[in-house]
């Protein structure tokens, strides 16, 4: 089976804008392919994620780009939609039944909470359970009555993520926020805060994956996929929405665990060989959690990490060196192939002042609805 | 006044176990798997955990403990039908002795929420429907 490289990477900034997603996507795509300096007449496949989205929203995008008879499929995996396409693409390549192919996520979304009937039940509306940030907060909750960690811990996630973002063309707020300023946000969801929260919004990102005979044909110098895997929670492993209840007895590990082992395994790798991480901050607190089932600290230490130092730019585990969705905004479908863009980014040299110094091997990580998640590790 | 049995309705079905007309004796169905040992939420015909198909359902507790909670301190989107003007409120993981965590709204001053505090089912009518019928929902509130 034929190793999968990515030859090029494309990003239409994550934000509010005034034009259709079929543009926004578009001009992702064009992006990427003029990155691995190859065209669309080539792709021989195309995956396209969203969520948001209508139906055969990858050919409305992609046919922007010239007239193709070759499979769009459109691919939802709540947040790690982006995950799951490229993985369909991995697959395609390893199967050796293509050698092109461009992953493309792209996301509209109206400003403020998601509509709740794409994921709640109606009840579950009625009764006031459909907010996504009351989910992760129970978790935080949770997690500093178990392990002691403090609001002030989250509140320095976001100031890390906020300040990285400052050098992020590409990100929607890029704007550094104080510690104080923070913790003087309004409550959204206690223990989480308005600044400790990402947003919906719009954006796109894409990637063209290559086999590694094409990857020479064409002598080119690709970022290789080391490992990528997508699983959903097991049973009552991962409280989040829609959840209506979890077992109190079953002590199954929780999906970003699972599918991390996965994509360390594919890869060969384990949590200290990575350089530099992008993961779901979906909130504050997450990206706290998800040091831990990443491997990163044992469970419980989250937040001894975020004190330390350890996962700055410059620390010796740099977490979400773009500003995270934190500060980008979340463009559901685009959002796990930002964070790839942002690796490839990265495992180039190319990432300016956010730049981690001699970065060789990155870790791109989504989790959300349903307990989907995707892990990505990327190697120069 | 005697009611007729059908003019009340659960908000979802097979939630709820017991005569809907005495509240007092309604409770939370559970679905019990003895191959697997897990008790889910809701009048279920198979075990979410390993899909056995002989479950038995069975009424949960009526008391339980916080396991974790936030305040929801936004007005819920899409056709929430909690109070107008709305009003911050407590929403929590209630642990049952059945083994299971369930999902509630939590109907106490939200400063006095705390994880471990002993709670109780409260079913209640939260609406009328269009054929008239009154739909019964569902909090814990404290111990009195
Ligand atoms: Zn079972």
């Amino acid at each position: 089976m034929s190793e999968v490289y990515i030859l090029g990477a494309g990003i239409h900034p994550f934000g509010r804008f005034d034009k259709t997603y079929e543009a926004i996507g578009s001009e992702a795509a064009a992006a990427a392919l003029k990155d691995a300096g190859v065209a669309w007449r080539d792709i021989q496949a195309a995956y396209l994620s969203r969520m948001y989205l209508p139906a055969t929203s990858g050919v409305r995008i992609l046919r922007k780009l010239g007239s193709t008879d070759i499979p769009v499929v459109d691919i939802e995996a709540a947040c790690a939609s982006g995950g799951a396409a490229l993985r369909q693409a991995v697959l395609a390549i390893k199967s050796g039944e293509v050698d092109l192919v461009l992953v493309c996520g792209v996301e509209k979304m109206p400003r403020g909470f998601m509509d709740p009937s794409m994921i709640y039940s109606p009840w579950q509306i009625e009764l006031g359970m459909s907010l996504n940030p009351g989910y992760w907060s129970m978790r935080a909750t949770r997690h500093m009555h178990d392990f002691g960690t403090t609001e002030e811990q989250i509140a320095k996630v976001a100031y890390k993520n906020h300040r990285n973002s400052v050098h992020n063309p590409n990100a929607m707020y890029r704007k550094e926020f104080s510690l104080e300023e923070i913790l003087a946000s309004p409550l959204v969801c206690d223990p989480i805060r308005r600044l400790e929260i990402c947003a919906p919004n719009d954006g796109a990102a894409a990637v063209v994956v290559a086999s590694e005979r094409k990857m020479r044909e064409l002598g080119a110098a690709g970022i290789r996929i080391a490992g990528v895997a997508h699983t959903i929670a097991r049973y009552s492993a991962d409280f989040r929405c829609p959840a209506d209840s979890m077992s109190a007895t079953a002590d199954n590990e929780g999906p970003t665990q699972v599918t991390a082992r996965q994509a360390y395994e594919k890869a060969g790798l384990g949590p200290e060989d990575v350089n530099c991480f992008e993961v779901q901050d979906t909130d504050a607190f997450c990206e706290i959690e998800i040091y831990e089932e990443l491997g990163l600290c044992p469970l419980g230490e989250g937040g001894r990490l975020i004190d330390e130092g350890v996962t700055d730019i410059g620390g010796s585990h740099p977490v979400n060196m773009s500003g995270g969705l934190i500060s980008k905004g979340e463009p559901v479908g685009a959002s796990h192939l930002g964070q790839i863009v942002e690796i490839v980014s990265q495992l180039r040299g190319q990432s300016g002042p956010r730049q981690v110094e001699g970065a060789r091997i990155g870790l791109a990580h989504v989790l959300g609805a349903g307990g989907n998640c995707a892990v990505t590790i990327l190697q120069a | 006044m005697a009611l007729d049995k059908a003019a009340r309705k659960p908000i979802r079905d097979g939630l709820l176990a017991g005569a809907l007309e005495d509240l007092d004796q309604v409770s939370l169905y559970g679905s019990h798997c003895p191959s697997c040992g897990e008790t889910s939420l809701g009048a279920n015909d198979v075990c979410p955990n390993c899909g056995g198909a002989s479950v038995s359902r069975t009424p949960l507790s009526r008391s339980g403990t916080l396991w974790t909670y936030t305040v929801v301190r936004h007005k819920p989107p899409g056709n929430y039908q909690g109070p107008d003007p709305f009003k911050p409120f407590g929403l929590g993981l209630v642990e049952l002795p059945d083994g299971i965590r369930v999902l509630s709204p939590i109907d106490a001053p939200p400063e006095q929420l705390r994880i471990g505090m002993p709670l109780q089912f409260h079913p209640y009518v939260l609406r009328t429907d269009e054929g008239g019928a009154e739909i019964v929902a569902f909090s814990f509130q404290p111990v009195a």
